[in-house]
């Protein structure tokens, strides 16, 4: 499949991968132009692909109205914590699920995947009870110890547990000959091969957690708190409407640096999961 | 890494850091704080609320009062879930849909009561008919602030263009009906440009509708809310006019069309008055504001609401009702009508109008303002709003269809929401 | 596949009578997922019984009323007239999502994983919807999915009339799974490209020699040895179609009719709109036990559809 492309097939796949871009990049186009538009041009009918006037001061407004720096540290941090977080909860867990031999092992894991069926939807009253008992309403703790521990970590732990199923277990087999205790093992030998299964974790969990939406808007009440999703429908005009040009603005300064990452990282992503041997 | 001591550790900093912020405050006696939920976070309303909130503080040095933005589209799910976790708010603003639903439910706090015993309150003033949808057996028990009338925007640039008649025109000629707005919305539409736009409704939000059928006398329930009207004469007639202005005059922007007047693409639109403020000022076009036409059963307005209400499961709901009554005396309604139009009698004259809305001229206000809130019927609610409305919504789509059978869509919409009607 | 491997027992270490060898792993284990079993008892378990304990109840939120009512919610499920259309909804919508999810995310990997000059461009624009604003990705498609929008306006250049793709049942199904599929197929193109790239090219090279045509080569060498991630990220999009809804909250508020009313929307709108606590704690169950179902059926076939396990 990796064979060098005739040059006819090499256009062909050009034209092709270019008609299939539409859909894809047409919709982040529009957001990332109607962010310099005047708001009465942003529902001119037909769209403007190219906005006729500019207006840049949304840009200013964004910071103005609302704390957005507060709000992106905020949403900065939280994913942060949750990725750091998930990575070492879901190595060790998908470890064990992999490797080590414990009562009742099989019984746990089928509990431990129930977290991978049920939408956030569901379980959201109680844990907003739960959270209210605790005295954490209002603090970024739901947002950070749920995805860590609950729900949102057990597709973690599978990837996790797929990739180490996959390792040859040679290597640790020696070292506990050696005498090397098991968290040793799984600390000096284990986790340093997994990186590539770590980072793809890495990138969905951070995403998943950057574009939480739902738990913010029931867990947080006071502004300077909001995570940057929720900050976004906070741009209001004075009867309650939504400033589009604003909210678009402040939509664009949220994707972007998610996407120089990406950029960035992409072929160490794609590869790193290669590796992983992703298996069902 | 143990996850045990890192909660532990973290409920313990809560459990040291929650008596530590109590014992700052405890040298005021009986601090209250009041938190109440709203749907705006503009900066202007928060900046003013916040006044507000300062004021009362002078006379009741231990209340602070706090604003909680909810975001809009989603405001009502978003202050039940909070209920339903045991959080409620000690306010909170609410919308005229779903007011049956919190005055019936028991979950507000009387206001009626401390609105009398506040100095200079004049609750007298506050018309019968804007508080009807907020008050239960003779109690308030939540107070509309925002009373904001439903009114036509005109484009005169691009009627004139087709040749039709302008509102202007025909109100002085005595003919602003809705048979000739439809005719000159069709002139337009048939020019390639939209007709009449009825705002937000996008064959969804059909309670914005009542902007029409309330012309023919129609209503979706009868007045006591038990039985559905919707098979009778007046809303089928209602209805069978709309879905001709769509399919045939091609008056009103059909199904999946999207046209937005303040664009400028569009010949008139009903909405509320606040919307002045979409006006395009970068590329402006002759505009015109004028009541809503006459419809067969005469001459009629319709109004919005927003109310704000105490809860009644809040430790200190009776401060909080004080501060209702703060906020909404006459001083502070004043105030808040340059944002939400007062239903107070002394408020709703054209001097203190015009201020609040410098975009329109005396006229727009006496006939479109002034009139529209003394006389408007508020846009349909019930008790279980929510539910009904997906219900009807569901059952129109099946009327906004060019071949669409309309007593029958009607009947079997009466037959779902009747029992709901009847809950 | 056996869940747990069976490793093998080191020898000639000194250890307490106690303290055997199994011993000492069963703790291991049990500290090693201890973080997760703890997080999962408290934040899934806990609120599952919760949310079953108020499907045995009728919650009126603002009213504050909590009655025991036994079955009775589960009772109405049996009576809810809509109910049979929402799961036929629902299961449209998640087979077509899945269906053109997959293919999309295969097709898209296979064109991606060639040898060009800018391919990581490309890559990086098919990801980039995935980390685009929700509520800017739906706005976008309302708009192009209108009667007089971007997309009928392309057909009529072809002389093409377009339908009213968000008021007909058919296209309006259409239009919420494809525009969800955009969204995030993404993520399994990446998945789907890590796999492709996992698989040995002598296999290729081999069947090149023999004169298999490309093809062939894809249905007899590529199919087979990417499967594991197939059944994965089936999984996967299956689980998340079931719990979609705010695309189809803008789009269709579930419209036409009930046409686009999938569970997630209708439990959300039972609890969260029309405030029955209790009733959308039912569906929350029953949507839980429907999901358990699928992924069980799915972890089962898998013996059967896919090549190998390790």
């Amino acid at each position: 499949m990796k064979a060098e492309l005739s040059p006819r097939r090499q256009v062909f796949l050009y034209g092709l991968l270019c008609v299939l871009l539409i859909p894809f990049v047409f919709p982040t186009w529009w957001m990332v132009t109607s962010s310099v538009k005047p708001i009465s041009d942003i529902f001119a009918f037909p769209p403007q692909l190219v906005p006729e006037s500019y207006d840049w001061t949304t840009y200013s407004k964004v910071f103005e109205l609302q704390p957005f720096v507060k709000q992106y540290w905020n949403s900065a941090y939280v994913a942060a914590l949750v990725t750091v977080g998930t990575m070492i909860v879901s190595s060790m867990a998908g470890y064990a699920f992999a490797r080590i031999k414990f009562p009742f092992a099989n019984a746990i894991f089928v509990v431990v995947l129930l977290g991978l069926l049920i939408p956030s939807e569901v379980t959201i009253v109680p844990l907003f009870q739960m959270f209210l008992k605790a005295g954490m309403v209002n603090t970024h703790w739901p947002l950070i110890l749920v995805p860590i521990f609950g729900a949102p970590s057990v597709f973690a732990t599978f990837v996790m547990r797929q990739f180490f199923i996959a390792l040859p277990v040679e290597l640790e087999e020696a070292a506990r000959v050696d005498g090397l205790g098991r968290f040793k093992i799984f600390r000096k030998i284990a986790l340093p091969l997994a990186r590539p299964a770590l980072a793809s974790v890495a990138i969905f969990t951070f995403l998943h957690s950057w574009n939480l939406y739902l738990e913010p808007i029931v867990f947080l009440s006071s502004a300077d708190k909001f995570t940057l999703p929720q900050a976004l429908t906070q741009y209001t005009d004075a009867y309650g409407g939504p400033m589009w040009n604003i909210q678009l603005a402040a939509a664009t300064l949220t994707a972007l640096p998610v996407l120089i990452v990406f950029i960035i990282a992409q072929k160490q992503f794609v590869e790193g999961l290669a590796h992983t041997g992703l298996k069902g | 890494m143990n996850y045990h001591r890192t909660l532990r550790s973290a409920v313990a900093a809560l459990a040291v850091a929650v008596p530590l912020c109590w014992s700052g405050i405890a040298n005021a006696q009986d601090a209250v704080n009041l938190r109440m939920t709203i749907w705006s976070a503009n900066e202007a309303h928060l900046k003013l609320f916040n006044e507000i909130a300062a004021g009362f503080k002078k006379d009741h040095p231990n209340v602070t009062v706090t604003y909680e933005s909810l975001p809009f589209e989603t405001y009502t799910t978003a202050l039940t879930t909070q209920i339903a976790g045991g959080n409620a708010p000690d306010m909170a603003w609410i919308f005229e849909t779903a007011a049956y639903d919190f005055v019936n439910s028991g979950a507000l706090y009387p206001l009626t009561d401390t609105l009398k015993a506040t100095k200079g309150y004049n609750a007298e003033e506050l018309s019968a008919t804007a508080a009807e949808r907020w008050t239960k057996d003779g109690k308030l028990f939540a107070y509309p602030f925002s009373t904001s009338p439903f009114a036509m925007f005109v484009n005169n640039d691009l009627i004139k263009a087709s040749g039709a008649k302008t509102p202007a025109e025909m109100i002085a000629a005595n003919q602003w009906t809705w048979d000739n707005a439809i005719a000159t919305a069709s002139t337009v539409g048939k020019t390639g440009k939209g007709g009449l736009i009825v705002r937000d409704f996008n064959y969804q939000i059909w309670q914005n509708l009542a902007s029409v059928w309330n012309g023919w006398g129609a209503s979706p329930w009868s007045a006591d809310g038990k039985t559905c009207t919707m098979t009778e004469k007046p809303m089928v007639d209602a209805l069978t006019f709309i879905h001709d202005a769509v399919f045939k005059n091609k008056a009103m922007p059909g199904p999946g069309e999207s046209v937005d007047f303040f664009a400028g693409n569009a010949a008139m639109t009903i909405t509320q008055i606040s919307r002045a403020s979409l006006l395009p000022k970068d590329k402006p076009f002759a505009w015109d504001l004028v009541p809503l036409p006459k419809g067969p059963a005469g001459n009629y307005a319709l109004i919005g609401q927003a109310g704000v209400g105490v809860m009644q499961s809040g430790k200190n709901a009776k401060t909080a009702a004080e501060f209702v009554a703060y906020m909404t005396n006459p001083e502070n309604s004043a105030k808040l009508s340059q944002f939400f139009p007062s239903a107070r009698k002394s408020l709703l004259n054209a001097e203190v109008l015009k201020k609040t809305n410098p975009l329109l001229s005396q006229e727009q206000i006496d006939k479109v303002v002034i009139s529209g809130i003394a006389t408007g019927k508020v846009i349909p609610g019930h008790t279980g709003f929510a539910q009904i409305q997906q219900v009807v919504r569901s059952g129109l789509d099946a009327v906004w269809r060019p071949d669409a059978n309309i007593p029958a869509a009607l009947q079997q919409i009466c037959g779902q929401i009747g029992p709901l009607l009847k809950r | 596949m056996a869940v747990v491997q069976q490793t093998a027992r080191p020898e000639g270490r000194s250890s307490s009578s106690f303290w055997t060898i199994a011993r000492r792993d069963s703790l291991a284990g049990f500290l090693f997922i201890a973080p997760q079993l703890i997080g999962i008892t408290l934040f899934v378990l806990i609120p599952l019984c919760l949310v079953f304990w108020y499907s045995l109840h009728e919650w009126n939120v603002l009213a504050n009323t909590f009655t025991y009512t036994g079955l009775a919610n589960y009772q109405m499920l049996l009576e809810d007239t809509s109910l049979p259309s929402v799961l036929g909804a629902t299961a449209i919508f998640s087979a077509g999502l899945v269906i053109f999810n997959l293919s999309l995310a295969l097709l898209l990997a296979v064109l991606l994983n060639q040898k060009l000059a800018g391919i990581t461009i490309f890559r990086t624009l098919f990801f980039s919807p995935v980390v685009v604003s929700l509520v800017a990705w739906t706005i976008v498609w309302g708009f192009l999915l209108q009667k007089n929008g971007g997309i009928n306006g392309v057909l009529l250049v072809f002389g093409i009339e377009g339908p009213n793709w968000l008021r007909e049942p058919v296209t309006a199904m259409i239009s919420v799974i494809v525009v969800q599929v955009f969204k995030n197929v993404g993520l399994n193109m990446i998945l789907f490209l890590a796999a492709l790239q996992g698989v040995p090219n002598e296999l290729y090279e081999a069947a090149r020699i023999d004169g298999a045509p490309r093809f062939k080569q894809f249905r007899r060498i590529t199919l087979p040895l990417i499967s594991p991630t197939i059944l994965l990220t089936s999984i996967i999009t299956i689980v998340g179609s079931l719990q979609v809804f705010a695309q189809i909250a803008v789009l269709t508020q579930g419209g036409p009719g009930l046409t686009t009313t999938v569970l997630v929307y209708y439990l959300y709108q039972q609890a969260f709109q029309f405030h029955f606590f209790g009733y959308g704690s039912t569906l929350s169950i029953m949507l839980f036990v429907i999901v358990a179902v699928l992924t069980f059926a799915q972890w089962q076939m898998r013996k059967r559809i896919v090549f190998y396990e390790s």
